[in-house]
């Protein structure tokens, strides 16, 4: 079993009806991630990130489609469970989630404490008392002091606010948590100390996570792998160093240099143009229009190739490549 | 049961800081309310008396009334006309002198102020209870068991039945029940003494199996199971007609209630926690949602005092708003007045049972208004 990762997502599909047409969030995402690691996925705005988020953990919009795939966790595939079954035996269970309005995640109605030992009263069957004393802990490990167990959400900072919900995620030890845009509404300080946080939770507990962000620079702190998305695909899946040191795919070439550094004299670069309607996706490739490197080929859908061990691309610029 | 245990371990400096807080928004809001009780009944006491005019009637009334009295009293035949006149004066001036008409009527304004807020609502001018009583507060007591039962008990189905209805809708959303139901929310558009006359005209006289208006058969029946039976065979046509007019339309809004407060990132959020939904709608979406819930169903149950005029004449239904048309026919306005001041009292008690209700039910309104 040792080689089965911890999760692995196959030709991920999820479409949704809206009021003008079908639109096609998810369009075939395979990936996985394996014990203990550092995934994140990266893109821009609307391009399905928290839609990832959400059909991992099976929270899909009232109107949807179509959703199809494979989503194997320890090797066993999970498409199949019942609702109840998934709800028992996956959600917080094996996987938890850190939303991405952290600050609106917390019942205004309840105690923060109270919502946090929630997961281990339900899925554990364990006393109030129990959950308690297991929160309080867990609220030690993520920095926030075990006095604002009593509090209610409103009367928390934004930052602490977003600990009690990380809190809430690690509470029942679960092996992968999902972490939609967790940072992106704080300050830089509070950024940082929680993302310190993060590296010291994965170090103690083993825990992984795929942390979705558009944050390039935060984000690079803690990536072990990264997998970037462009319109409801994913179009290049590698290693961190390799990613940030070389990137492969058109896109991930320019959105790597669009990144702001410090002492350099160069302007950051901007992509022209806007990514696709998911309604009415081109045919061909999906970025084929901001492309510089555009060629005949662009025209067909491009296949995912392979470069070396740990690397996949979704472009015919890599046909070289062995195809996934 | 965690609920408990939470509010146990609370620290009791911030349960006096809360009790603190909480006892002098009740004297303000008390002030407030006591206040806009005071505005309500002396517009209506001025409204009632057309602000003074409705005297110069009453002089013309009480003087030929007077004199009509006089001239039939046969102890007063040997009198000559002008001391005749003079008993007439004398007996208006007493009459004046009783109703204090003599004084401006701004002056008694303040007065008839006085007593309402005191709940003495004086006797009526023309009406009387079916008993006979002059007293504006036994003409309406004897109303409101009437009005309380028929509209209680249609209001009451109404806001239970489509609460748990669009509760479960909204689960549902989209589904061919659902949709059928929002099809259906424009039957509201007609009142429910519209679908009274048809269903009056179905079952009373197409088909006459309930009678067709009163409350009880005539005479009334003996024994208080017969009473109840002939009660409940006369309640089912107009609580049919209520529940008709007013269902759909209450579902589709509670639904949409629902709807909005289902997708709040916290419901999403219990979701993917894994709890079983049974949990999530108990306390992710109407434990935060009780307030506007709760309001709602107090609005509800104020609204019932003032019963419904043309509904009450379709179905011949004894009730109080039957007897505020009849006031208002008759200017009879101490009847009048009084039933205003009974229901400002009412709203002014329900709005403040709200308030402290918010205070308990919200935390954030607890601790906010310090």
């Amino acid at each position: 079993m040792a080689s089965e990762p911890l999760l692995r997502v196959e030709d991920l599909r999820l479409h949704y009806r809206s009021g003008n047409g079908v639109v096609r969030a998810l369009d075939g995402v395979s990936f996985d991630i394996r014990r203990n690691e550092a995934l994140v996925v990266l893109g821009e705005s609307g391009c399905g990130k928290s839609t990832l988020a959400k059909a991992l953990m099976r929270l899909l919009p009232r109107n949807v489609q179509h959703f199809s795939g494979n989503l194997l966790v320890d090797g066993v595939e999970t498409m199949g469970f019942s609702e109840e079954r998934f709800r028992r035996e996956v959600r917080w269970v094996r996987i938890s989630m850190v939303m991405q309005a952290a600050m609106n995640a917390l019942n205004p109605v309840i105690r923060v404490g109270e919502q946090v030992a929630e997961p281990l009263r339900v899925h554990r069957g364990w006393s109030a008392r129990q959950a308690r004393e297991r929160t309080a802990e867990v609220f030690g490990l993520v920095g926030i002091s075990a006095d604002f167990l009593q509090r209610y959400p409103f009367e928390l900072s934004g930052g602490m606010r977003q600990r009690a919900v990380l809190a809430m995620a690690l509470v029942t030890e679960p092996d992968l948590v999902i972490m939609d845009e967790p940072t992106s509404a704080l300050d830089v300080l509070t950024q940082a100390s929680i993302m310190n946080a993060l590296k010291r939770i994965k170090q103690e507990l083993g825990t992984s996570f795929i942390l979705i962000t558009h944050d390039i620079s935060t984000s690079s702190e803690i990536a072990e792998r990264v997998a970037l998305m462009y319109a409801g695909q994913l179009v290049e899946f590698a290693d961190a160093k390799d990613f940030f040191g070389e990137p492969a795919h058109p896109y991930s070439k320019l959105l790597m240099a669009s990144v702001p550094r410090l002492h350099q004299e160069e302007t950051p670069v901007h992509i022209p143009g806007q990514p696709p309607n998911l309604l009415d996706p081109p045919e061909g490739c999906r970025f084929a229009e901001r492309c510089p490197s555009r060629f005949d080929r662009c025209d067909r859908d491009p296949e995912t190739f392979r470069i070396g061990n740990r690397r996949t691309v979704r472009c015919w610029l890599h046909a070289a490549g062995s195809r996934v | 049961m965690t609920d408990r245990d939470g509010a146990i371990a609370a620290p009791a400096r911030g349960f006096l800081r809360d009790l603190r807080r909480l006892s002098v928004f009740t004297v303000k809001r008390l002030a407030a309310l006591f206040l806009t009780v005071l505005v309500g009944v002396y517009l209506t006491i001025l409204i009632a008396n057309m602000g003074g005019q409705v005297d110069e009637l009453r002089m013309v009334q009480i003087q030929s009334t007077v004199a009509e009295q006089v001239r039939a009293d046969p102890a007063f035949f040997d009198l000559s006309a002008q001391e005749r006149n003079e008993l007439i004066q004398r007996q208006v001036q007493l009459e004046v002198d009783r109703l204090r008409l003599d004084q401006p009527f701004i002056v008694r304004s303040v007065d008839y102020l006085q007593q309402a807020i005191r709940l003495d609502l004086g006797r009526s001018e023309h009406m009387h209870s079916d008993r006979g009583a002059r007293e504006v507060y036994w003409i309406i007591v004897e109303r409101l068991p009437a009005t309380l039962l028929l509209f209680g008990t249609a209001n009451l189905l109404v806001f239970f039945a489509s609460v748990f209805i669009a509760l479960g809708l909204s689960r549902r959303y989209g589904s061919a029940l659902d949709r059928s139901v929002i099809a259906l929310a424009p039957s509201s558009a007609a009142p429910g003494w519209f679908y009274g006359i048809f269903l009056i005209l179905l079952f009373a006289f197409v088909i006459p199996i309930l009678p067709a208006g009163g409350m009880v058969d005539v005479p009334p029946p003996e024994g208080t199971l017969a009473y109840a039976a002939s009660l409940l065979r006369h309640m089912l046509l107009p609580v049919t007609a209520m529940f008709i007019s007013t269902i759909f339309i209450s579902i589709y809004s509670w639904r949409t209630f629902f709807l909005i407060h289902s997708s709040e990132d916290y419901v999403e959020m219990a979701r993917a926690k894994g709890l079983p939904s049974g949990l999530i709608e108990r306390r992710y979406v109407l434990r935060p949602t009780l307030s506007p819930i709760i309001t709602s169903f107090a609005l509800m149950l104020i609204g019932l005092w003032s019963g419904a005029i043309i509904l009450e004449q379709v179905f011949n239904w004894p009730g109080l708003g039957t007897l505020l048309f009849q006031a208002i026919g008759h200017r009879d306005t101490p009847v009048i007045i009084g039933t205003v001041v009974i229901f400002a009292y009412l709203l002014a008690v329900t709005v403040f049972l709200l308030d402290i209700l918010y205070a308990l039910l919200d935390p954030r309104v607890r601790v906010g208004t310090g």
